[in-house]
This record gives structure tokens, sequence and C-alpha cells, in this order.
């Protein structure tokens, strides 16, 4: 996880994004911005930005590595993926979202959960946003 | 003085720029001179007087073979940027206030950087590096890190480090102090580098209560603030002032 975080795809800003949201977590100052460009239905282009633990750049990083070029969908599958494996250590999905499994032992420790659901719910909101924007409903 | 020298010399106080106004005390002629420059149009021995006056923070009179000059120091006002809106910082910072001196309090953790525990203190919940590049880190200013946090302390500690601060201190015990050390040695920072930060932070005082350690350190800064002036002092003979 710690090499996925080092790793940091994704990392940087999108011209021309249609969305970009910044997330924060007040009790510990983990800062994620995702910005987005979709094209009919797809992600064109998506960057981040993260301040903050290495759980969170982790998180920040996978969702860099998964999401370009996806269906919007596959962003709100992430998110409810992620919340099972950390709030009930269900397995992680087979499929686009496998690299969750990384997250498996942060079940255990319910303090630090918020850190890498922060980057998936940046990821939604800027998805909404992107689809408001465009007038089409959000995912 | 001259309206126009005047009006220059607001732009630099506003633009908050170091610099000494040189008057001739025979002619009142009278001149602003940059004495972190390069010193072009001033007399070499003269623009050295100036730069000296200005790292000490006094203002004095010279006297110069054509007859005396007074070198008149307008420096910007000390900045103390406190990292971590933590308890010994809702004591610090107003301290530093009533010393005189400009203080911000930066902590990306909103819940602990709001305006009731810090009344009338700026406030900033950049993330640290973004706040020391924004406010501008000089030979004026210190930083102190106290939020325990090495995600948010380090990144401030190195941002310093690479600046001409004249204090960096940071709280924490003898442990953690070591642990940083290694950390901030694999940054590339070096014994000679790592030295400049005081940690444990304060004058051994025997502090206990927030209160007390805020005064621990406030003294620590204050006299490194003067020691720094004192070690610029050139070792000449004394002038007239």
């Amino acid at each position: 996880m710690v090499r996925l975080a080092r790793e940091a795809q994704g990392a940087g800003t999108v011209p021309d994004a249609d969305a970009a949201v910044t997330l924060d977590n007040p009790l510990c100052g983990d800062r994620v911005t995702v910005e987005v460009r979709v094209r009919e239905g797809v992600v064109a282009a998506i960057a981040h930005r993260v301040r903050g633990c290495v759980l969170c750049e982790a998180a920040a990083s996978l969702i860099g590595r998964t999401m370009p070029g996806a269906r919007v969908e596959l962003a709100a599958e992430g998110r409810a993926a992620v919340a099972a494996v950390l709030r009930s250590a269900a397995a992680a999905p087979s499929g686009s979202w496998a690299g969750l499994s990384v997250f498996a032992p942060v079940a255990g420790v319910p303090s630090r959960q918020r850190c890498v659901l922060l980057p998936f719910e940046a990821l939604c909101e800027a998805l909404a946003n992107a689809a408001s924007r465009s007038g089409r409903s959000p995912p | 003085m001259k309206r126009g020298v005047l009006a220059e010399l607001l732009r630099h106080i506003d633009a908050k720029r170091p610099v000494v106004l040189v008057t001739d005390l025979g002619s009142g002629d009278a001149r602003l001179v940059d004495p972190f420059g390069d010193g072009a149009g001033l007399d070499p021995d003269l623009f050295q007087e100036a730069r000296a006056a200005a790292v000490q923070d006094r203002s004095m009179r010279v006297e110069r073979a054509t007859g005396p000059v007074f070198l008149r120091v307008f420096n910007p006002a000390v900045k103390v940027v406190i990292v971590g809106a933590v308890h010994v910082a809702q004591s610090l910072a107003p301290m530093v206030q009533l010393t005189g001196y400009d203080v911000i309090v930066v902590d990306p953790r909103r819940a602990f950087a709001t305006s009731d525990r810090f009344r009338g203190i700026t406030l900033s919940d950049e993330w640290p590096d973004d706040a020391l590049a924004r406010i501008g880190l000089g030979r004026r200013t210190a930083v102190v890190t106290m939020t325990h946090d090495p995600k948010i302390d380090d990144p401030a500690l190195a941002a310093a480090l690479r600046s001409d601060a004249f204090y960096i201190g940071a709280l924490g015990s003898k442990k953690t102090q070591a642990a940083r050390r290694d950390r901030l040695g694999e940054l590339g920072f070096g014994d000679a580098d790592l030295a400049r930060i005081h940690g444990p932070v304060g004058l051994t005082i025997g502090a206990v209560s927030t209160g007390e350690i805020a005064v621990s350190i406030l003294a620590e800064l204050i006299a490194s603030l003067r020691k720094s002036v004192e070690a610029a002092r050139p070792a000449a003979a004394p002038r007239a002032s």
C-alpha cells in the first residue's frame, strides 16, 4: 500500500476540467482534490492532488490507476466496494476494483477508515457535479 | 526628505522589504538603499555599513571622510509562524503579538484552527509547505512546529531549513526528535542543517504548564534573534551613535 501511495498514479490537474472537488478531514488534515473531464458517460481525464496520510494517498493512487477511460458508474461501485471492505471486512470484488484488497488491514482501525474513503467521496462528488453541469442525471 | 524618496520608502515598507535611508547630515540629501542588494551607486564602504546596520537592526550615525552620515534602518516586522493549532499555540500566539511581532498559526486540521480558539490571531488552514511558500520565509521569520503529526510538522521543518529563518523550533520529546532527525536526514538535510532545529524547543526553565512552555519558547526565540544580531555585528572599534 505504501508503494501504491508513492506511485501517486494520476497525480496532477486536468486542463478544462468539467468539475473539481476538494474534500478534507478536519480532524487529521487530509485534503484531496479530484478533477474530472467526462465525455459520453466515460471518464476522459482524471487527476488528483492529495495532502495527507499514506492511506489517503494510496486510495487516490488506486483511483488514478482505475478510473481513466472507465464509465462513470464505476466510481460509485468503487465507493460501495471500499466501504464494504473497510466496514465489514468484506473481500474486494473481482474486476476493476480488486486492488481494494490492499486496504483490508484498515478494517480493524475505525479511526483511519475516513482517510481511505475521502478520495472516493471526492471522486463521486466530482462526477456528480460534472453530470449536472452537462444536464445529465448523476450516476 | 524629498517626497519621491518618501514614496519609495513607503513602497518598500508595504512590500515588507528591508531598506536603509542614508542621509548625509551635512547636506541633508537622503537616498534609499537595499542593504541586501548589490549596492550599486553607493560607496562600497558605506554600503557595507548599511548592510551591517540592517542585519543588526540598529540605526546608527557613521563618520565618513566626507562628513557624518545617518543610516536609518527600516526592517520588516519579525514574523513567527506557529505550525499546529494546539494548546501551547493558544498561549504562545498572543504572547508573540504582545512582544510586538507578527504571528500566524498554520494547521490544515480545520477542527483545531478555529477562530474561537485563537481570537484576534491570523490563522491558515493550508498545508504548511503551501502556507510557508505563500508567507515567505526569510531572516526575520521564525518557525515553530507543534502538531505532533510528522506528516504536518516535517514539511514545515523542511521548508524552514531551506530558508534563512532565524529560529526553527520543534516541540516533542528527545525520542521524537531523534526519529525526526532520521526522517529529515533522508530528505537530504545534513548535520549542520539539523543543528538549526531547536528541539526539544524552549529554554530550560523547568516549564510545566502550556503557558510556561509558551514563555520558554518565546524566550528562546528572542535570544536567537538577538544572538544572530550580535553575531553579525562587525568586530570594529566602537563608533558614536
